[in-house]
């Protein structure tokens, strides 16, 4: 009896995923709108914020990586985790990524850049140690997938208009300020719609980016075929994340997106505010994937 | 992957390109005729063992045909897991067109059994006048072939030998043009 694929489709995941972002396109057509009735100064923030991320999109992954201590390995330093990526990169039909290590105790892995020709995946010495063979597969193959599904493009442009409604709440009162502008209506509206869309879109993109976290750990279980290490290597990256202490991690938060696990995580952040979807749910989504595969699902 | 799947996230695992395996038959000639580039005698097909039930009985089936046929053709099959946990299933026949046909064996059985996204590549393994191994590795996603030469040492690989193959064989084989995807496969057991 031949069978398509051995694992079936998750149609709710890509539901919830293309109805955030169609709730946030939604939010953003008003801050556009009000940008445009705002006149020249909404279009001058536009345009600086655009300049803000297309040097994000272009100019940030090496900037990140030496934020992050970390640096690009050859082959011959690295030649375990390079022809293991190698081997990742045949199944999941991909060019080789550039690869990094950074050298910390921190376990932890992050994917960089816009698209599979640019990317960078990097692991931490930490991460290195802590994972058997089986498990760090399943969380580079992880990263690969972000890089895959352009996980990093994808953000930055969702978080486009939101940065500018950020700028637009933040220095508000320069703009709205500056001598006769007090008494100008539409700036007011403007304001008051920005808070409204940075709030609104900041739960959206928490949503949106969980949703892909969820797609990134269902491809890295299609890429290796082994759901169950990579659930394994997240219960134990996440016990090893809670011996580590606040101060190391406090300076990575910017980058806790693109992580395999997000640092410090303290019991105190609801649900809502987090990037990433609570561990019980990963494995719990995992555990269905190895139950499909088992054929018991 | 279209916008819509780049937008929802979604992966799917490629299947195997339509199979230009059998495109080695023939350019094996060429390479031994032209090249001096012999058979080793040796071919292996590389996948990932599933830890299904339905996958072990797909593979010992499959094993079980194989030695089947072996008695007739003289194949001889052998498995071997590697450190990555990737399973090689090594042929050695010294009629090259049987190493072919079953490497080709081996992966439509799996193709068929719904599990074709699991393998990684097949090797062909050659030797130069020199005694030294080239190595064609096919890769079953793309349906293309591209050659690994080990230069000796560490992660060494002979990338001017590499190029120099894929200009002599020129159109008998279907070559992989982007160079990135020439992957390495370090620790070829044959």
């Amino acid at each position: 009896m031949p069978r398509p694929t051995s694992f079936g489709k998750d149609t709710g995941l890509q539901l919830r995923m293309t109805l955030t972002m169609f709730l946030l396109g939604l939010v953003y057509v008003v801050l556009i709108v009000a940008l445009l009735g705002a006149g020249a100064s909404g279009v001058t923030v536009a345009l600086i914020a655009g300049g803000f991320a297309l040097f994000q999109l272009f100019g940030s992954d090496k900037l990140a990586l030496r934020a992050m201590g970390a640096r690009e390995v050859t082959p011959a330093e690295a030649p375990e985790l390079h022809a293991m990526i190698d081997r990742l990169c045949v199944q999941a039909d991909l060019p080789k990524p550039k690869v990094a290590v950074a050298d910390t105790r921190m376990p932890n892995a992050f994917a960089l850049g816009r698209g599979p020709k640019s990317a960078t995946v990097c692991a931490t010495t930490g991460i290195m140690d802590l994972l058997s063979p089986a498990e760090l597969e399943g969380v580079m193959a992880h990263e690969l997938t972000h890089v895959a599904n352009r996980d990093v493009l994808v953000m930055t442009l969702a978080s486009f208009f939101a940065t500018i409604a950020a700028y637009i709440v933040q220095f508000g009162f320069f703009f709205g300020g500056g001598g006769d502008d007090d008494d100008n209506p539409s700036f007011m509206i403007l304001f008051l719609v920005s808070i409204g869309v940075y709030i609104v879109s900041f739960f959206l993109m928490q949503a949106l980016s969980r949703y892909r976290e969820f797609a990134a750990d269902r491809g890295a279980a299609l890429i290796t075929g082994r759901p169950s290490a990579l659930a394994s290597a997240l219960t134990r990256i996440s016990s090893g994340m809670q011996r580590i202490p606040q101060q190391d991690l406090r300076a990575t938060q910017e980058l806790a997106a693109f992580y395999i696990f997000p640092p410090g995580v303290g019991k105190s952040i609801g649900a809502i505010f987090a990037t990433h979807p609570p561990m019980e749910k990963r494995i719990a989504a995992l555990q269905r994937l190895e139950m499909q595969l088992q054929g018991t699902a | 992957m279209g916008l819509f799947d780049i937008l929802t996230g979604k992966r799917k695992m490629k299947a195997p390109a339509e199979s230009r395996l059998f495109a080695m038959s023939t350019a094996a000639v060429t390479l031994e005729m032209t090249l001096e580039l012999r058979s080793s005698g040796k071919a292996a097909i590389v996948f990932q063992p599933l830890a299904t039930a339905d996958f072990s009985a797909i593979v010992n089936d499959m094993e079980e045909v194989l030695r089947g046929t072996g008695e007739d053709t003289g194949t001889q099959v052998e498995r071997t897991d590697d450190s990555f946990g990737y399973r090689w299933m090594v042929l050695s026949d010294d009629d090259f067109e049987d190493l072919v046909v079953g490497i080709n064996v081996v992966s439509q059985a799996l193709q068929d059994g719904g599990y074709g996204e699991r393998i990684l590549c097949a090797v062909f393994a050659f030797r130069d006048a020199q005694d030294q191994p080239v190595y064609w590795i096919y890769n079953y996603k793309r349906g293309s072939y591209y050659p690994f030469v080990p230069a000796g040492g560490e992660q060494r690989r002979d990338s001017e030998r590499e190029l120099r193959l894929k200009a002599q064989i020129g159109h008998e084989l279907p070559v992989e043009p982007e160079l990135e995807r020439w992957f390495p496969l370090w620790g070829i057991p044959i």
